[in-house]
């Protein structure tokens, strides 16, 4: 089962990294900024929503385009930049060889944030389409298949011409989150922009494409990082691995089914939400083997390690979320509510953000082969981050109860809707505030990595860390 | 998994059936569905947008008012829909067949608008910019939509200018006019319409004849 280790991967700062250290780089320090960017605007919507006056004479930033800013800066500045940088270096690494072809990965990097960064003025000044993480004008579409297509390539090559027979998990993950999303990516704007579908069919195939964008590529990212990080921080091969790509199956096949579940009681043929209950409820035997896998993540170890725990929890707590409110009984009084923004927070922040940070402290030193400059840093981000995104979790779903309470009893005014959720609105915009300031830790940090000659290189601190990646997919 | 082809095979396979279930056999189901033509009113249904409507409709799309408001009344059993007048029956995919681009939303942070313009008490233009301009609740004012000018002493106040009193009131000499933006968006507003009573869309008794009424 343990696959026999070539020498590539045994050795913890190698040749494989050196090639590709600059465009690792460039990509992480690109999602850091796009971090602190996307932070920044939370803060400022979660502040609208408590003082709608504020800069509200201020077109460009107004709520609503404050909201597609934000999604936009998310998806495709730090979850689309963060997560090609960790998903090429697991491929790398797994490969046993160096990234081929980076300079794909560069152009495609230079593109890609150039087209992001149009398409966010565009909706600064009122080009945006209000469509679901969809937001840019529909010309900047094409170019962003482009770029994503041409930053996958040395990730799509590092596959191929692996040295290594057996696949690993983390590598099953990794190669789909980048062959995939170009052709749901692709579909989807065809479908809803140079084609457009009639009437309520553009909001099914809306639904359908952030449901795939989550199981097809955000969620293999941070599981990429998950499979590849648990056994290498403990040293332990990871539980019941057999079943492992039986659980990629189920989340390839069945996830993209389950998006429907939103348009519940909406204006759409019942058999959509429908299908979508049951896929999201067998989605279940995903998230089984997800944690029958990763459980070792709970284990004492090091502080990535604490943050992928963090995501992994997140991570199926989120699916058992999903799949209970989509029973109908339970969806009437969480739909429409801001309880479906605790559950998209719970999956981008949570998941993914804290699986990929964790990849980060762990992948950086021997990107570079320096060490972090500060230990203490590491731990007051987690502390940051583990405060902030339970706080902006856990305060949106109890506005939610309470706003879906409310919104059930028609003698109760949107006003007083508002007043009775401030409360908990206010200690979300205060743990988006820990959150900014715990990223922004990690952002100095890095930056201060870069700058720093270190003492001694990392080669010499780390400990090489076991190989054993088991090959049973 | 071991062979990397296959592989690759699966996985788009397992896209394409997404895609094929998911995304196009609601296009084939909704796709071709036609507007209803009624014999007595001799006109079909839903009414295509007017022009000055369909402008709106992009006003409302880069503003991103579906962050907050809905367009989609459920059926009188789901929630307070009907009691909060929203609309007298649930929204069908018929009402949207001449949409180009459907805003359903995500969330009810305002009220839902899918049927404002056939409210009962009906709103009229000046309640509605007046709503714009203040702002109520939650909801943020949109000044940016408006302009305060100057009434010049050899001309009347424009027509459209809103009635505003007390601390919101123009100073002397001036009033606050809509751009032509938010008569866009507020012509828009009032065309959004679902009173007519499809076959499909009348509320079932839900004790006679339980969950049936959903959709077609």
């Amino acid at each position: 089962m343990t696959a026999a280790p070539s020498h590539a991967s045994q050795a913890d700062v190698s040749e494989i990294d050196a090639v590709a250290r600059w465009p690792l780089v460039l990509l992480l320090a690109s999602a850091l900024v796009w971090l602190l960017i996307t932070g920044t605007l939370a803060l400022v919507q979660y502040v609208q929503l408590l003082f709608p006056g504020f800069l509200a004479e201020c077109p460009a930033l107004s709520y609503g385009r404050v909201d597609m800013l934000l999604q936009s800066t998310l998806v495709y500045g730090w979850i689309a930049n963060a997560g090609f940088a960790v998903g090429l270096w697991i491929l790398s690494r797994l490969a046993g060889a160096p990234l081929r072809s980076l300079n794909w990965a560069v152009a495609g990097w230079f593109f890609w944030n150039l087209t992001v960064s149009i398409g966010l003025i565009c909706v600064l000044f009122g080009e945006g389409t209000s469509v679901p993480w969809m937001h840019f004008p529909r010309f900047l579409y094409p170019a962003m298949v482009v770029a994503f297509g041409a930053i996958s390539v040395p990730g799509v090559l590092a596959w191929t011409g692996r040295t290594q027979r057996p696949v690993f998990a983390a590598q099953g993950y990794a190669v789909a989150a980048l062959f995939l999303f170009v052709w749901l990516f692709s579909a989807a704007q065809v479908m809803l922009f140079w084609a457009p579908a009639r009437g309520v069919v553009q909001a099914v195939i809306g639904e359908w494409f952030v449901q795939g964008a989550w199981s097809l590529w955000v969620a293999p990212l941070a599981l990429a990082a998950a499979y590849y990080l648990v056994p290498k921080i403990t040293g332990r091969v990871l539980s019941g691995y057999n079943f492992a790509s039986l659980g990629f199956w189920t989340l390839v096949v069945v996830g993209p089914w389950t998006g429907g579940r939103h348009l519940a009681g909406g204006p759409v043929p019942a058999w959509i939400p429908s299908v979508a209950i049951v896929a999201a409820v067998l989605l279940a035997f995903h998230y089984i083997v997800v944690a029958l896998n990763l459980h070792g993540a709970f284990s004492r170890g090091s502080t990535a390690l604490k943050f992928v725990a963090y995501g992994v929890a997140a991570y199926l707590l989120g699916g058992f979320v999903d799949a209970a409110t989509a029973l109908r009984d339970i969806a009437q009084a969480t739909q429409l509510t801001w309880f479906t923004q605790a559950q998209g927070q719970l999956a981008l922040l949570g998941a993914f953000s804290m699986t990929i940070f964790g990849a980060i402290y762990f992948l950086v030193p021997r990107l570079t082969n320096k060490p972090w400059p500060s230990t203490p840093l590491i731990r007051a981000h987690f502390a940051a981050a583990f405060i902030g995104t339970t706080g902006i979790v856990l305060a949106f779903a109890v506005a939610g109860f309470v706003q879906g309470h409310d919104l059930a009893n028609a003698s109760v005014s949107f006003a007083d809707i508002a007043a009775h959720t401030h409360v908990w609105i206010e200690i979300a915009a205060a743990s988006q505030a820990v959150l900014l300031v715990g990223n922004a830790l990690l952002a100095l940090h890095f930056a201060s990595l870069l700058v720093i000659r270190p003492a001694a290189t990392a080669a010499s601190l780390l400990r090489p860390a076991p190989a054993m990646e088991a090959s049973a997919i | 998994m071991r062979n990397g082809f296959l592989f690759f095979i699966g996985l788009f396979a397992a896209l394409t059936l997404s895609w094929a279930g998911v995304a196009l056999w609601p296009n084939w189901q909704l796709g071709l569905l036609k507007p209803f033509y009624d014999q007595n009113d001799e006109k079909a249904y839903p009414q295509r947008t007017p022009g000055i409507a369909a402008e709106g409709r992009m006003v409302y799309d880069d503003l991103g008012c579906a962050a907050c408001h809905t367009q989609q009344v459920r059926r009188p059993d789901l929630g307070s829909d009907k009691a909060r007048g929203w609309g007298d029956r649930q929204s069908v995919a018929r009402d949207y067949i001449y949409d180009t681009h459907v805003e359903l939303g995500a969330i009810r942070v305002g009220p839902d608008l899918a049927n404002l313009g056939a409210r009962k008490p009906a709103y009229d233009r000046d309640d509605l910019y007046k709503l714009l301009y203040a702002g109520v609740g939650a909801m943020p004012s949109y000044k940016f939509l408006f302009e305060q000018r100057v009434i010049s002493s050899n001309r009347q106040p424009a027509d459209d200018a809103i009635t505003l009193y007390g601390p919101l009131a123009p100073p002397p000499g001036t009033e606050i006019v809509p751009t032509h933006r938010a008569r866009r968006l507020v012509e828009y507003l009032l065309s959004l319409s679902q009173s007519y009573e499809y076959p499909e869309a009348t509320p079932v008794e839900p004790a006679a004849q339980g969950k049936e009424g959903e959709k077609k």
